[in-house]
């Protein structure tokens, strides 16, 4: 959508993702838009090195969330944050509705 | 190894990139360091590039003073410290930062955020980050510097963080009476 501010579509995709879902990590961005996994990963880290993310560890899984020193956040979650109103309902539910919340370990669906 | 300190080789790096036509700016803990007179010892120095277009090439500038690329910083077998260039803009939260301070040392001059600047740029860190070593940081400047409370203040209901300022402006009234009194 906005892939000609950005320059890249992977970029917008992560940024998408994690402004959608207050965090993310490669594998489960590049799951979710059916593309691989290294293309994603290289936005990641430039985002990161760019300040424009960062990231924490968590067991061997490097999760990403938004700078909140960023001097442009609040303008650039506002842009990113439009381009998910012009996502077909279906993806829409699936990115920013999806459960975060923890299941307990065990319990019967 | 030289013996160089901190706020010296800081000019020294300062001044070098200046002649260059690269203005950079000393911002993070090492501002921390200059103003206490190394009561807090930064390990590394963060220049920040005014203007930055991301295409500048440390690498070749630093090489001229002895410091080479490693694992995105740079270092010297000169000097114990590191040089960090993390991407601009020169901000604090989300305003800009159009005015800083000039020191003048043996090596050079050194350009450096304000005092005032200095503890919103770590209390910025511990409003975002909840680190309190940052906030310890911050009161150690305002210990040895006079401070514009009002100004960080301010700064603070910008970033929606007054609840918290109001919370710790209490420890720098303290420390103003404490100077006051020594």
């Amino acid at each position: 959508m906005i892939e000609g501010i950005l320059g890249n579509i992977n970029k917008e995709r992560c940024l998408q993702f994690i402004i959608a879902r207050n965090d993310g990590y490669a594998r489960e961005i590049s799951e979710f838009y059916e593309t691989s996994l290294s293309p994603i990963q290289n936005q990641l880290d430039n985002l990161e090195k760019n300040s424009i993310l960062y990231s924490e560890s968590k067991g061997r899984t490097i999760i990403y969330k938004l700078n909140p020193r960023y001097p442009f956040l609040k303008e650039l979650s506002a842009l990113i944050e439009k381009t998910l109103t012009f996502l077909p309902d279906e993806i829409y539910e699936k990115l920013v509705n999806n459960r975060r919340r923890p299941r307990r370990k065990g319990k019967v669906l | 190894m030289t013996n160089l300190t901190y706020q010296e080789l800081a000019a020294l790096v300062c001044t070098h990139l200046d002649k260059n036509d690269f203005r950079c700016v000393l911002s993070g803990g090492g501002c921390v360091s200059v103003y206490t007179h190394n009561k807090y010892q930064s390990n590394d120095l963060d220049f920040i590039e005014l203007y930055s277009n991301n295409t500048t090439d440390f690498k070749k500038i630093m090489s001229e003073i002895g410091f080479t690329f490693e694992n995105g910083y740079f270092k010297s077998e000169k000097f114990k410290f590191i040089v960090e260039f993390p991407k601009g803009p020169l901000s604090i939260g989300s305003e800009p930062i159009n005015n800083y301070e000039t020191l003048d040392f043996s090596t050079g001059k050194l350009f450096l955020l304000s005092v005032t600047d200095c503890i919103k740029d770590r209390l910025a860190a511990y409003y975002f980050w909840n680190d309190n070593q940052s906030l310890i940081q911050a009161l150690m400047v305002a210990k040895s510097n006079e401070v514009d409370l009002k100004e960080i203040e301010r700064w603070s209901k910008v970033e929606g963080k007054l609840e918290e300022f109001m919370r710790i402006e209490k420890l720098f009234d303290e420390i103003n009476n404490e100077t006051d009194t020594e």
